[in-house]
């Protein structure tokens, strides 16, 4: 039996979504985000995408505007037409010429490692 | 035991020999069963259900989409096997259950590939395919989690099954519908809608006003509608070249 083909949630540009998003396989954000966003899959924000969420995803890449924190797991890009505001973990990040970002970056294992070791913590 | 369910239009002349051609392959095949035809006031769903109490294990919809719809709504349970024997012009099932028209599908029959796929319900009303409700205003709520708002009026499709398009390709073998809004894009260049799609397995859908949902392309009036997936419940013969 053939398998479904990237099992992938898209808000689409134009569509507003409100609460606490939870996808299992790939997401794209092209609309607009207001709560928080996880999945353990690739997280696309395209540039005309308007995201108010903490964010968290297995590797992602921005852009466009995000209030709020990433956490990735594995590799962030922010493109020149991203905006982030909030504070970045990652593994590994690339910016691209003219992205922007305002908040404090913590990269590599130790970082995701100390951020998995907090949130252990709180709970 | 197989019962073939005739659709009405197959009374026309046109389709006499290729009906009697498809009787003697199913002889042939050994898989011939009792006939039953459906006709403007017979009741469809006490007919079948009939043939399933007498010991109907098979039940095949002769016809087209239209009837196959029809031979799904009656069947209620999980036990019953469903297949399509297309003739006459088609919708898009026989492609995407991999049957071919005519006689060349009396051999598919046989080879009796049975896959258990998800249904639909909307409002109590169970569908294959889609539900499609044009352009609207609407807001639909994914359980307590979240809700997703157009910001103008839109086209929602629930999809279990279809043809490969623009909002991808869905299986109707995951235990999940997909929720598909579409918007038009607002420019001198016509160009693709924007399209997202969201996999679910129950939301509940609140239209502005009232509004007619096209059910598999039966119509269905309502201002609020309560979507699910019913996973493996349905039971139907399949063709090599499924589309899924």
């Amino acid at each position: 039996m053939a398998k479904v083909a990237g099992a992938e949630t898209i808000i689409a540009h134009g569509v507003r979504l409100d609460g606490d998003l939870v996808a299992e396989g790939d997401l794209v954000i092209e609309g607009e985000i207001h709560g928080t966003v996880k999945t353990n899959g690739d997280l696309r924000i395209g540039d005309q995408a308007m995201v108010e969420a903490d964010i968290e995803a297995g590797n992602a890449v921005i852009s466009g505007t995000v209030r709020g924190n990433i956490n990735v797991r594995g590799k962030l890009e922010l493109f020149p037409s991203s905006q982030m505001t909030g504070d970045v973990v990652t593994e590994v990040l690339a910016v691209g010429p003219g992205a922007r970002v305002n908040g404090s970056v913590s990269m590599g294992g130790e970082a995701t490692k100390g951020k998995k070791r907090t949130e252990a913590d709180e709970s | 035991m197989y019962c073939y369910v005739y659709d009405e239009a197959l009374q026309d002349r046109r389709y006499e020999r290729e009906l009697a051609q498809i009787e003697t392959r199913l002889t042939d095949l050994g898989i011939a069963g009792k006939i039953a035809r459906l006709a403007l006031f017979r009741d469809p769903i006490e007919l079948i259900r009939d043939e399933i109490r007498a010991g109907v294990t098979t039940i095949v919809a002769v016809g087209n989409d239209l009837t196959l719809r029809r031979v799904i709504d009656a069947v209620g349970d999980r036990k019953t096997v469903v297949a399509l024997l297309p003739i006459g012009p088609q919708g898009g099932m026989t492609a995407l259950l991999g049957m071919p028209s005519g006689v060349a599908a009396c051999d598919v029959l046989s080879a009796r590939i049975v896959e258990e796929l998800d249904v639909g319900e909307v409002n109590g009303k169970r569908f294959v395919q889609s539900v499609h409700i044009e352009g609207t205003d609407f807001v639909v709520h994914f359980g307590k989690q979240y809700t997703l708002t157009p910001q103008r009026k839109a086209t929602l499709e629930m999809r279990n099954f279809a043809e490969p398009d623009d909002a991808g390709i869905q299986s109707p073998v995951d235990g999940r519908l997909s929720c598909i809004i579409r918007l038009p894009k607002f420019s001198l260049f016509k160009g693709k809608a924007n399209v997202g799609v969201v996999p679910f397995e129950e939301v509940f859908v609140a239209c502005e006003k009232n509004v007619t949902a096209l059910v598999d392309g039966d119509r269905l009036e309502g201002k609020d509608f309560v979507f699910r997936v019913i996973p493996r419940a349905l039971r139907l013969v399949t063709g090599k070249t499924r589309k899924f």
